[in-house]
Protein backbone atom coordinates (compact mmCIF):
# COMPACT_ATOMS: atom_id res chain seq x y z
CA UNK A 1 0.00 0.00 0.00
CA UNK A 2 1.45 3.47 -1.00
CA UNK A 3 1.77 5.80 1.94
CA UNK A 4 -0.57 8.07 -0.35
CA UNK A 5 -3.32 5.23 0.73
CA UNK A 6 -2.22 5.10 4.20
CA UNK A 7 -2.39 8.35 4.72
CA UNK A 8 -6.17 8.46 3.25
CA UNK A 9 -7.04 5.85 4.92
CA UNK A 10 -5.76 7.48 8.62
CA UNK A 11 -7.44 10.60 7.43
CA UNK A 12 -10.86 8.95 7.01
CA UNK A 13 -11.02 6.70 9.99
CA UNK A 14 -9.92 9.97 12.25
CA UNK A 15 -12.76 11.85 10.28
CA UNK A 16 -15.08 9.28 11.19
CA UNK A 17 -14.04 8.77 14.35
CA UNK A 18 -14.61 12.55 15.37
CA UNK A 19 -18.51 11.87 13.42
CA UNK A 20 -19.10 9.12 15.69
CA UNK A 21 -17.88 10.98 18.36
CA UNK A 22 -19.83 14.11 17.40
CA UNK A 23 -22.88 11.86 16.76
CA UNK A 24 -23.07 9.68 20.02
CA UNK A 25 -22.92 13.44 21.72
CA UNK A 26 -25.35 15.08 20.03
CA UNK A 27 -27.62 11.55 20.53
CA UNK A 28 -27.02 11.54 24.08
CA UNK A 29 -27.24 15.01 24.67
CA UNK A 30 -30.05 16.33 26.68
CA UNK A 31 -33.15 17.34 25.04
CA UNK A 32 -34.23 20.85 25.39
CA UNK A 33 -37.54 21.36 27.12
CA UNK A 34 -39.36 22.09 24.13
CA UNK A 35 -42.35 20.05 24.82
CA UNK A 36 -43.06 21.13 28.35
CA UNK A 37 -42.38 25.03 27.57
CA UNK A 38 -44.90 25.02 24.77
CA UNK A 39 -47.30 23.11 27.31
CA UNK A 40 -46.97 25.58 29.73
CA UNK A 41 -47.15 28.32 27.57
CA UNK A 42 -50.47 27.52 26.22
CA UNK A 43 -51.46 26.54 29.52
CA UNK A 44 -50.66 30.28 29.93
CA UNK A 45 -52.91 31.70 27.27
CA UNK A 46 -55.98 29.90 28.26
CA UNK A 47 -55.94 30.62 31.75
CA UNK A 48 -55.63 34.48 29.81
CA UNK A 49 -58.51 33.71 27.67
CA UNK A 50 -60.64 32.67 30.85
CA UNK A 51 -59.46 35.87 32.47
CA UNK A 52 -57.90 33.96 35.05
CA UNK A 53 -55.85 37.56 35.69
CA UNK A 54 -58.63 38.87 36.69
CA UNK A 55 -60.36 36.01 39.02
CA UNK A 56 -57.37 34.30 40.01
CA UNK A 57 -54.78 36.69 39.97
CA UNK A 58 -52.50 35.17 42.70
CA UNK A 59 -52.06 32.07 41.06
CA UNK A 60 -52.03 33.12 37.46
CA UNK A 61 -49.13 35.52 38.30
CA UNK A 62 -46.99 32.49 39.93
CA UNK A 63 -47.86 30.56 36.88
CA UNK A 64 -46.56 33.50 34.93
CA UNK A 65 -43.08 33.95 37.48
CA UNK A 66 -42.59 30.17 36.77
CA UNK A 67 -42.63 30.45 33.36
CA UNK A 68 -40.32 33.41 33.13
CA UNK A 69 -37.80 31.20 35.67
CA UNK A 70 -38.06 28.40 33.27
CA UNK A 71 -37.31 30.72 30.36
CA UNK A 72 -34.19 32.57 32.31
CA UNK A 73 -32.98 28.85 32.80
CA UNK A 74 -32.82 27.78 29.50
CA UNK A 75 -30.86 30.77 28.87
CA UNK A 76 -28.41 30.22 31.15
CA UNK A 77 -27.94 26.18 30.13
CA UNK A 78 -28.05 27.16 26.46
CA UNK A 79 -24.64 29.08 27.06
CA UNK A 80 -23.19 25.71 28.28
CA UNK A 81 -22.13 22.88 26.36
CA UNK A 82 -24.30 21.42 25.01
CA UNK A 83 -23.65 17.89 25.65
CA UNK A 84 -23.30 19.19 29.66
CA UNK A 85 -26.75 21.68 29.81
CA UNK A 86 -29.32 20.42 32.34
CA UNK A 87 -32.67 21.08 32.03
CA UNK A 88 -34.56 19.72 34.94
CA UNK A 89 -34.39 22.83 36.77
CA UNK A 90 -36.27 24.14 33.10
CA UNK A 91 -38.42 21.47 33.32
CA UNK A 92 -39.88 21.66 36.53
CA UNK A 93 -40.12 24.92 36.35
CA UNK A 94 -42.52 24.77 33.15
CA UNK A 95 -44.46 22.13 34.76
CA UNK A 96 -45.14 24.28 37.63
CA UNK A 97 -46.10 26.91 35.08
CA UNK A 98 -48.43 24.54 33.87
CA UNK A 99 -49.96 23.29 36.68
CA UNK A 100 -50.33 26.93 38.03
CA UNK A 101 -51.59 28.00 34.82
CA UNK A 102 -54.49 25.08 34.68
CA UNK A 103 -55.14 25.54 38.47
CA UNK A 104 -55.67 29.41 37.86
CA UNK A 105 -57.95 28.66 35.13
CA UNK A 106 -60.07 26.44 36.84
CA UNK A 107 -60.50 28.74 39.78
CA UNK A 108 -60.95 31.69 37.49
CA UNK A 109 -63.96 29.87 35.83
CA UNK A 110 -65.07 28.35 39.12
CA UNK A 111 -65.40 32.25 41.03
CA UNK A 112 -66.21 33.95 37.51
CA UNK A 113 -70.03 31.69 37.50
CA UNK A 114 -70.27 31.50 41.07
CA UNK A 115 -69.42 35.20 41.38
CA UNK A 116 -72.05 35.46 38.26
CA UNK A 117 -74.60 33.17 39.80
CA UNK A 118 -74.59 35.14 43.06
CA UNK A 119 -74.81 38.42 41.51
CA UNK A 120 -78.11 37.98 40.25
CA UNK A 121 -80.25 37.30 43.05
CA UNK A 122 -78.43 39.88 45.21
CA UNK A 123 -79.37 42.46 42.44
CA UNK A 124 -82.97 40.61 42.55
CA UNK A 125 -83.07 41.12 46.29
CA UNK A 126 -81.41 44.83 46.61
CA UNK A 127 -84.30 45.82 43.77
CA UNK A 128 -86.92 43.92 46.16
CA UNK A 129 -85.37 46.17 48.78
CA UNK A 130 -85.72 49.24 47.38
CA UNK A 131 -89.15 48.44 46.00
CA UNK A 132 -89.84 48.32 49.76
CA UNK A 133 -88.19 51.28 50.74
CA UNK A 134 -89.86 52.92 48.35
CA UNK A 135 -93.47 51.57 49.61
CA UNK A 136 -92.69 52.36 53.28
CA UNK A 137 -90.61 55.63 53.22
CA UNK A 138 -91.24 57.55 50.62
CA UNK A 139 -93.76 60.24 51.93
CA UNK A 140 -91.86 59.08 55.80
CA UNK A 141 -89.46 62.19 56.86
CA UNK A 142 -86.23 60.50 56.66
CA UNK A 143 -83.43 62.22 57.41
CA UNK A 144 -81.58 64.10 54.44
CA UNK A 145 -78.01 61.69 54.89
CA UNK A 146 -80.63 58.82 54.83
CA UNK A 147 -82.45 60.23 51.79
CA UNK A 148 -79.12 60.88 49.94
CA UNK A 149 -77.45 57.22 51.19
CA UNK A 150 -80.97 55.19 49.42
CA UNK A 151 -80.29 57.48 46.58
CA UNK A 152 -76.47 56.74 46.33
CA UNK A 153 -77.41 52.96 46.39
CA UNK A 154 -80.22 52.71 43.91
CA UNK A 155 -77.35 54.54 41.39
CA UNK A 156 -75.00 51.87 42.80
CA UNK A 157 -77.80 49.21 42.04
CA UNK A 158 -78.24 50.71 38.49
CA UNK A 159 -74.24 50.85 37.65
CA UNK A 160 -74.05 47.26 39.24
CA UNK A 161 -76.47 45.65 36.92
CA UNK A 162 -74.22 47.26 33.71
CA UNK A 163 -71.38 45.94 34.77
CA UNK A 164 -72.83 42.46 35.22
CA UNK A 165 -74.16 42.69 31.61
CA UNK A 166 -70.75 43.39 30.19
CA UNK A 167 -69.31 40.50 32.05
CA UNK A 168 -66.97 42.59 34.85
CA UNK A 169 -68.32 41.04 37.79
CA UNK A 170 -65.89 41.99 40.41
CA UNK A 171 -66.75 45.52 39.54
CA UNK A 172 -70.16 44.09 39.36
CA UNK A 173 -69.50 42.62 43.28
CA UNK A 174 -68.41 45.41 44.73
CA UNK A 175 -70.58 47.96 43.39
CA UNK A 176 -73.50 45.63 44.62
CA UNK A 177 -71.56 45.17 48.04
CA UNK A 178 -71.75 49.09 48.16
CA UNK A 179 -75.29 49.53 47.41
CA UNK A 180 -76.06 46.57 49.91
CA UNK A 181 -74.59 48.47 52.75
CA UNK A 182 -75.99 52.09 51.57
CA UNK A 183 -79.46 50.49 51.29
CA UNK A 184 -79.17 47.97 53.79
CA UNK A 185 -78.03 50.46 56.83
CA UNK A 186 -80.70 53.13 55.46
CA UNK A 187 -83.35 50.53 55.65
CA UNK A 188 -82.54 49.21 59.05
CA UNK A 189 -82.40 52.48 60.70
CA UNK A 190 -85.80 53.54 58.85
CA UNK A 191 -87.00 50.27 60.09
CA UNK A 192 -85.73 50.90 63.27
CA UNK A 193 -87.31 54.49 63.77
CA UNK A 194 -90.58 53.33 62.63
CA UNK A 195 -90.51 50.49 65.43
CA UNK A 196 -89.81 53.34 67.64
CA UNK A 197 -92.34 55.60 66.40
CA UNK A 198 -95.05 52.63 66.98
CA UNK A 199 -94.19 51.74 70.42
CA UNK A 200 -96.99 54.19 71.96
CA UNK A 201 -99.73 52.50 69.90
CA UNK A 202 -101.64 51.01 72.52
CA UNK A 203 -101.89 54.37 74.62
CA UNK A 204 -102.73 55.80 71.22
CA UNK A 205 -105.24 52.78 70.66
CA UNK A 206 -107.01 53.71 74.02
CA UNK A 207 -107.17 57.49 72.70
CA UNK A 208 -108.80 57.13 69.84
CA UNK A 209 -111.14 54.96 71.50
CA UNK A 210 -111.97 57.31 74.49
CA UNK A 211 -112.30 60.40 71.65
CA UNK A 212 -115.04 58.54 69.84
CA UNK A 213 -116.96 57.06 72.71
CA UNK A 214 -116.95 60.77 74.00
CA UNK A 215 -118.19 61.58 70.47
CA UNK A 216 -120.92 58.92 71.14
CA UNK A 217 -121.53 59.86 74.74
CA UNK A 218 -122.18 63.53 74.07
CA UNK A 219 -123.73 62.63 70.28
CA UNK A 220 -121.10 65.82 68.65
CA UNK A 221 -118.47 66.04 66.67
CA UNK A 222 -114.74 64.64 67.40
CA UNK A 223 -111.46 64.59 65.29
CA UNK A 224 -108.90 61.84 64.95
CA UNK A 225 -105.79 63.04 62.94
CA UNK A 226 -103.90 59.77 62.10
CA UNK A 227 -100.08 60.55 61.38
CA UNK A 228 -98.91 58.03 59.60
CA UNK A 229 -101.40 57.50 56.95
CA UNK A 230 -102.13 61.46 56.85
CA UNK A 231 -105.60 61.42 57.55
CA UNK A 232 -108.31 63.38 59.26
CA UNK A 233 -111.18 61.48 60.42
CA UNK A 234 -114.20 63.57 61.73
CA UNK A 235 -116.43 61.71 63.91
CA UNK A 236 -120.07 62.41 65.07
CA UNK A 237 -122.17 60.20 67.81
CA UNK A 238 -119.05 57.54 67.36
CA UNK A 239 -119.67 57.22 63.91
CA UNK A 240 -116.95 58.10 61.27
CA UNK A 241 -118.34 60.89 58.92
CA UNK A 242 -115.68 62.52 56.99
CA UNK A 243 -112.11 61.47 56.04
CA UNK A 244 -109.94 64.26 54.51
CA UNK A 245 -106.14 64.31 53.89
CA UNK A 246 -104.02 65.95 56.08
CA UNK A 247 -100.55 67.42 55.92
CA UNK A 248 -98.64 67.78 58.67
CA UNK A 249 -95.19 69.07 60.50
CA UNK A 250 -91.64 68.92 58.33
CA UNK A 251 -90.99 66.52 61.10
CA UNK A 252 -93.93 64.79 62.29
CA UNK A 253 -92.44 61.51 62.85
CA UNK A 254 -92.50 61.12 67.10
CA UNK A 255 -93.65 63.48 69.59
CA UNK A 256 -93.59 67.09 69.10
CA UNK A 257 -91.16 67.80 72.00
CA UNK A 258 -89.85 71.67 72.07
CA UNK A 259 -90.42 74.71 69.98
CA UNK A 260 -89.62 74.81 66.22
CA UNK A 261 -88.80 71.66 66.17
CA UNK A 262 -91.50 71.04 63.05
CA UNK A 263 -92.87 67.75 64.61
CA UNK A 264 -97.22 67.71 65.22
CA UNK A 265 -97.78 66.67 68.97
CA UNK A 266 -99.84 63.29 69.92
CA UNK A 267 -102.46 63.69 72.56
CA UNK A 268 -105.88 64.57 73.52
CA UNK A 269 -106.65 67.95 72.79
CA UNK A 270 -109.67 70.23 72.62
CA UNK A 271 -110.09 72.96 70.11
CA UNK A 272 -109.46 76.33 72.42
CA UNK A 273 -110.31 78.97 69.55
CA UNK A 274 -111.58 79.28 65.47
CA UNK A 275 -109.81 81.61 63.36
CA UNK A 276 -111.57 82.77 60.25
CA UNK A 277 -110.66 85.76 57.93
CA UNK A 278 -108.23 88.24 59.40
CA UNK A 279 -107.34 86.57 62.09
CA UNK A 280 -105.72 84.08 60.51
CA UNK A 281 -103.34 83.82 57.34
CA UNK A 282 -104.02 79.92 56.75
CA UNK A 283 -107.40 80.65 55.89
CA UNK A 284 -109.26 79.13 58.50
CA UNK A 285 -108.07 77.66 61.78
CA UNK A 286 -109.13 75.62 64.81
CA UNK A 287 -106.67 76.46 67.90
CA UNK A 288 -105.54 74.07 69.83
CA UNK A 289 -104.69 73.49 73.63
CA UNK A 290 -101.28 72.16 72.95
CA UNK A 291 -99.52 72.00 75.76
CA UNK A 292 -101.86 70.46 77.68
CA UNK A 293 -100.61 68.82 81.46
CA UNK A 294 -99.24 66.10 79.82
CA UNK A 295 -97.48 67.73 77.52
CA UNK A 296 -96.02 70.27 80.40
CA UNK A 297 -95.03 67.19 82.60
CA UNK A 298 -93.07 65.53 79.96
CA UNK A 299 -91.02 68.53 78.58
CA UNK A 300 -89.95 69.61 82.47
CA UNK A 301 -89.13 65.97 83.03
CA UNK A 302 -87.04 66.19 79.42
CA UNK A 303 -85.58 69.45 81.18
CA UNK A 304 -84.50 67.95 84.07
CA UNK A 305 -83.45 65.05 83.00
CA UNK A 306 -81.22 67.21 80.84
CA UNK A 307 -82.27 65.26 77.34
CA UNK A 308 -83.52 68.92 76.51
CA UNK A 309 -81.42 72.14 76.87
CA UNK A 310 -82.24 74.61 79.92
CA UNK A 311 -83.72 77.23 77.46
CA UNK A 312 -85.60 74.55 75.46
CA UNK A 313 -89.14 76.13 74.99
CA UNK A 314 -91.94 73.60 74.93
CA UNK A 315 -93.83 75.82 71.86
CA UNK A 316 -97.58 76.22 71.34
CA UNK A 317 -100.17 77.51 68.46
CA UNK A 318 -100.46 74.19 67.23
CA UNK A 319 -103.72 74.58 64.73
CA UNK A 320 -105.51 72.19 62.41
CA UNK A 321 -105.76 75.00 59.43
CA UNK A 322 -106.53 75.79 55.49
CA UNK A 323 -103.80 76.28 53.17
CA UNK A 324 -103.66 72.47 52.74
CA UNK A 325 -103.57 70.32 49.43
CA UNK A 326 -99.70 70.75 48.98
CA UNK A 327 -99.10 66.85 48.82
CA UNK A 328 -95.85 67.34 51.13
CA UNK A 329 -95.65 67.84 55.08
CA UNK A 330 -94.93 71.36 55.28
CA UNK A 331 -96.54 72.57 58.56
CA UNK A 332 -94.45 74.12 61.61
CA UNK A 333 -96.38 71.38 63.64
CA UNK A 334 -99.53 71.77 62.70
CA UNK A 335 -102.33 69.60 60.50
CA UNK A 336 -103.32 71.74 56.97
CA UNK A 337 -106.37 70.92 55.24
CA UNK A 338 -107.71 72.27 52.06
CA UNK A 339 -109.65 75.30 52.22
CA UNK A 340 -112.61 73.48 51.35
CA UNK A 341 -112.43 71.06 53.48
CA UNK A 342 -111.54 73.71 56.53
CA UNK A 343 -114.84 74.99 55.44
CA UNK A 344 -116.59 71.90 56.44
CA UNK A 345 -115.08 71.49 59.69
CA UNK A 346 -115.10 74.85 60.88
CA UNK A 347 -118.38 74.91 60.14
CA UNK A 348 -119.35 71.81 62.42
CA UNK A 349 -116.68 71.83 65.28
CA UNK A 350 -117.13 74.20 68.30
CA UNK A 351 -114.52 75.28 71.23
CA UNK A 352 -114.07 72.09 73.24
CA UNK A 353 -114.75 69.74 70.39
CA UNK A 354 -112.01 67.37 71.10
CA UNK A 355 -109.14 66.30 68.76
CA UNK A 356 -107.31 63.52 69.35
CA UNK A 357 -103.60 63.44 67.32
CA UNK A 358 -102.19 59.76 67.15
CA UNK A 359 -99.23 58.35 65.50
CA UNK A 360 -101.43 55.80 63.65
CA UNK A 361 -104.49 54.01 63.52
CA UNK A 362 -103.06 50.86 62.21
CA UNK A 363 -100.21 48.80 64.28
CA UNK A 364 -97.24 48.24 62.40
CA UNK A 365 -97.26 44.88 61.61
CA UNK A 366 -100.38 45.59 59.69
CA UNK A 367 -98.63 48.36 57.92
CA UNK A 368 -95.69 46.21 57.33
CA UNK A 369 -97.94 43.23 55.81
CA UNK A 370 -99.78 45.70 53.67
CA UNK B 1 -2.78 26.81 -5.53
CA UNK B 2 -6.20 26.92 -7.92
CA UNK B 3 -7.48 24.19 -5.51
CA UNK B 4 -6.76 25.95 -2.37
CA UNK B 5 -8.61 29.66 -3.17
CA UNK B 6 -11.40 27.63 -4.24
CA UNK B 7 -11.54 25.26 -1.05
CA UNK B 8 -10.96 29.02 1.10
CA UNK B 9 -13.76 30.61 -0.29
CA UNK B 10 -15.92 27.58 -0.15
CA UNK B 11 -15.77 27.84 3.46
CA UNK B 12 -15.84 31.96 3.96
CA UNK B 13 -19.51 31.35 2.07
CA UNK B 14 -20.32 28.26 4.43
CA UNK B 15 -19.50 30.42 7.30
CA UNK B 16 -21.14 33.36 5.98
CA UNK B 17 -23.84 31.73 5.32
CA UNK B 18 -24.60 29.62 8.59
CA UNK B 19 -23.89 32.95 10.50
CA UNK B 20 -26.43 34.67 8.72
CA UNK B 21 -29.07 32.59 9.68
CA UNK B 22 -27.24 31.65 13.13
CA UNK B 23 -27.50 35.43 14.83
CA UNK B 24 -30.81 36.64 16.81
CA UNK B 25 -32.70 39.10 15.62
CA UNK B 26 -32.32 41.32 18.64
CA UNK B 27 -32.91 44.40 16.81
CA UNK B 28 -36.47 42.65 15.77
CA UNK B 29 -37.10 41.22 19.56
CA UNK B 30 -36.44 44.56 20.49
CA UNK B 31 -38.71 46.44 17.93
CA UNK B 32 -41.32 44.08 18.80
CA UNK B 33 -41.20 44.08 22.35
CA UNK B 34 -41.05 48.10 22.14
CA UNK B 35 -44.69 47.73 19.88
CA UNK B 36 -45.90 45.35 22.33
CA UNK B 37 -45.45 47.88 25.00
CA UNK B 38 -46.64 50.79 23.08
CA UNK B 39 -49.88 48.67 22.26
CA UNK B 40 -49.98 48.58 26.64
CA UNK B 41 -49.39 51.99 26.48
CA UNK B 42 -52.47 52.33 24.11
CA UNK B 43 -54.45 50.25 26.85
CA UNK B 44 -54.94 47.00 24.76
CA UNK B 45 -55.67 45.40 27.93
CA UNK B 46 -58.31 47.78 28.38
CA UNK B 47 -59.95 47.89 25.07
CA UNK B 48 -58.75 44.91 22.75
CA UNK B 49 -57.83 42.75 25.34
CA UNK B 50 -58.23 39.26 23.48
CA UNK B 51 -56.00 40.81 20.52
CA UNK B 52 -53.73 41.79 23.23
CA UNK B 53 -53.23 38.49 24.62
CA UNK B 54 -52.77 36.72 21.24
CA UNK B 55 -49.57 39.34 20.78
CA UNK B 56 -48.15 38.67 24.13
CA UNK B 57 -48.77 34.96 23.32
CA UNK B 58 -46.96 35.37 20.17
CA UNK B 59 -43.95 36.83 21.24
CA UNK B 60 -43.83 34.21 24.57
CA UNK B 61 -43.61 31.29 21.68
CA UNK B 62 -41.15 33.61 19.60
CA UNK B 63 -38.95 33.64 22.70
CA UNK B 64 -38.98 29.84 23.16
CA UNK B 65 -38.38 29.55 19.78
CA UNK B 66 -35.28 31.42 19.99
CA UNK B 67 -34.10 29.49 22.23
CA UNK B 68 -34.66 26.41 20.78
CA UNK B 69 -32.23 27.87 17.72
CA UNK B 70 -29.62 28.59 20.76
CA UNK B 71 -29.27 25.56 21.59
CA UNK B 72 -28.90 24.15 18.55
CA UNK B 73 -25.21 23.85 17.09
CA UNK B 74 -26.04 25.66 13.85
CA UNK B 75 -28.92 28.02 14.49
CA UNK B 76 -31.23 28.87 12.11
CA UNK B 77 -33.81 32.06 12.75
CA UNK B 78 -35.20 32.52 9.90
CA UNK B 79 -38.46 31.47 11.13
CA UNK B 80 -38.24 33.24 14.40
CA UNK B 81 -37.32 36.57 12.13
CA UNK B 82 -40.80 35.79 10.10
CA UNK B 83 -42.61 35.43 13.20
CA UNK B 84 -41.16 38.36 14.91
CA UNK B 85 -42.23 40.26 11.77
CA UNK B 86 -45.78 39.20 11.92
CA UNK B 87 -45.74 39.82 15.62
CA UNK B 88 -44.17 43.46 15.06
CA UNK B 89 -47.25 44.03 12.63
CA UNK B 90 -49.76 42.67 14.95
CA UNK B 91 -48.73 44.78 17.87
CA UNK B 92 -48.76 47.78 15.94
CA UNK B 93 -52.34 46.93 14.76
CA UNK B 94 -53.63 45.89 18.22
CA UNK B 95 -51.95 49.18 19.08
CA UNK B 96 -53.73 50.98 16.25
CA UNK B 97 -57.52 48.98 17.36
CA UNK B 98 -57.02 50.03 20.57
CA UNK B 99 -56.57 53.78 19.99
CA UNK B 100 -59.39 53.39 17.29
CA UNK B 101 -61.63 51.52 20.60
CA UNK B 102 -60.89 53.85 23.01
CA UNK B 103 -62.13 56.75 20.72
CA UNK B 104 -65.36 54.97 19.86
CA UNK B 105 -65.68 54.66 23.97
CA UNK B 106 -64.54 58.62 24.22
CA UNK B 107 -67.33 59.19 21.09
CA UNK B 108 -69.91 57.25 22.97
CA UNK B 109 -69.53 58.97 27.10
CA UNK B 110 -69.33 62.35 24.89
CA UNK B 111 -72.96 61.66 23.41
CA UNK B 112 -74.25 60.28 26.53
CA UNK B 113 -72.91 62.68 28.19
CA UNK B 114 -74.67 65.44 26.16
CA UNK B 115 -77.86 62.60 25.99
CA UNK B 116 -77.95 62.66 30.14
CA UNK B 117 -77.48 66.62 30.58
CA UNK B 118 -80.21 66.54 28.27
CA UNK B 119 -82.63 64.53 29.81
CA UNK B 120 -81.35 66.30 33.30
CA UNK B 121 -82.80 69.76 32.08
CA UNK B 122 -85.65 67.99 30.65
CA UNK B 123 -86.50 66.52 34.31
CA UNK B 124 -86.04 70.05 36.04
CA UNK B 125 -88.69 71.58 33.68
CA UNK B 126 -90.76 68.31 34.43
CA UNK B 127 -90.59 68.71 37.87
CA UNK B 128 -92.05 72.00 37.75
CA UNK B 129 -95.11 70.86 35.88
CA UNK B 130 -95.54 67.28 38.01
CA UNK B 131 -98.40 67.21 40.49
CA UNK B 132 -97.95 68.46 43.65
CA UNK B 133 -101.15 66.67 45.18
CA UNK B 134 -101.82 63.87 47.68
CA UNK B 135 -97.82 62.21 47.34
CA UNK B 136 -97.23 63.82 43.91
CA UNK B 137 -95.11 66.36 46.15
CA UNK B 138 -93.54 63.90 48.25
CA UNK B 139 -91.96 62.01 45.53
CA UNK B 140 -90.85 64.86 43.48
CA UNK B 141 -88.89 65.64 46.74
CA UNK B 142 -87.25 61.97 46.37
CA UNK B 143 -87.38 62.63 42.44
CA UNK B 144 -85.06 66.10 44.04
CA UNK B 145 -82.77 63.62 46.02
CA UNK B 146 -82.22 61.24 43.05
CA UNK B 147 -81.36 64.14 40.39
CA UNK B 148 -78.52 65.47 42.58
CA UNK B 149 -77.35 62.16 43.12
CA UNK B 150 -77.52 61.88 39.33
CA UNK B 151 -75.79 64.75 38.68
CA UNK B 152 -72.73 64.23 41.06
CA UNK B 153 -72.26 60.87 39.33
CA UNK B 154 -72.32 62.37 35.94
CA UNK B 155 -69.47 65.25 38.07
CA UNK B 156 -67.96 61.88 38.82
CA UNK B 157 -67.90 60.26 35.40
CA UNK B 158 -66.71 64.08 33.60
CA UNK B 159 -63.80 63.28 36.28
CA UNK B 160 -62.87 59.92 34.90
CA UNK B 161 -63.72 60.93 31.57
CA UNK B 162 -60.89 63.69 31.96
CA UNK B 163 -58.58 61.47 33.45
CA UNK B 164 -58.67 59.40 30.03
CA UNK B 165 -60.40 56.27 31.93
CA UNK B 166 -63.34 56.17 28.87
CA UNK B 167 -64.01 52.87 30.29
CA UNK B 168 -65.30 53.73 33.57
CA UNK B 169 -66.52 57.08 32.80
CA UNK B 170 -68.56 55.05 30.20
CA UNK B 171 -70.50 52.37 32.86
CA UNK B 172 -71.35 55.32 35.36
CA UNK B 173 -72.69 57.30 32.73
CA UNK B 174 -74.99 54.58 31.68
CA UNK B 175 -76.10 53.94 35.11
CA UNK B 176 -76.77 57.61 35.92
CA UNK B 177 -79.22 58.15 32.67
CA UNK B 178 -80.86 54.71 32.83
CA UNK B 179 -82.01 56.39 36.01
CA UNK B 180 -82.37 59.95 34.63
CA UNK B 181 -84.64 58.04 32.70
CA UNK B 182 -86.46 55.96 34.94
CA UNK B 183 -87.59 59.22 36.25
CA UNK B 184 -88.48 60.95 33.20
CA UNK B 185 -90.38 58.48 32.20
CA UNK B 186 -92.22 58.53 35.76
CA UNK B 187 -92.80 62.19 35.66
CA UNK B 188 -93.90 62.29 32.25
CA UNK B 189 -96.71 59.47 32.95
CA UNK B 190 -97.66 61.61 36.12
CA UNK B 191 -98.52 64.38 33.79
CA UNK B 192 -100.09 62.46 31.55
CA UNK B 193 -102.16 60.78 33.94
CA UNK B 194 -103.40 64.58 35.52
CA UNK B 195 -104.02 65.51 32.07
CA UNK B 196 -106.22 62.68 30.84
CA UNK B 197 -108.01 63.53 34.24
Amino acid sequence: MSRVWKRIILLISAFSLIAVTVLLLVYFAPVPPTGEMEAARKALSSAATNKADTYSRKLYNQANVYYDSAMVNWKRQNRIFFYFRDYEKVISYANLSEMKAIEAENNSLISSSGLKSRLQPKIESLSNLVIELDLLFDSYPLTEETRNRISRGKLLLEEAKIALKNGIYLQANRKLTDSEYLLTESFESATENLTNYFKSYSLWKKWVEMTVNESKRKDDYSIIIDKFSRKCYVYFNGRQKYIFDAELGKNWVGDKRLKGDMATPEGMYKITKKFDGRKTKYYKALLLDYPNDEDTARFRAEIEKGSLPPNAKIGSLIEIHGNGGKGIDWTEGCVALTDKEMDIVFKIVKIGTPVTIVGSLTDLDAILNK
Amino acid sequence: MKNKVLMGLAAIAMVAVLSSCGKVPQEKIDATNTAITAAQTAEAAVYVPAEFAAVQDSMKAIMAEVEVQNGKLFKNFKNVTVKLDQTLAAANQVAANAAVKKEEVKKEVEALMTEIKAVVEENTGLMKKAPRGKEGAAVLEAFKTDMATIEASIAEAQGLYDKGAYMDADNKVKAAKERAVGINTELKEAIAKVKRK
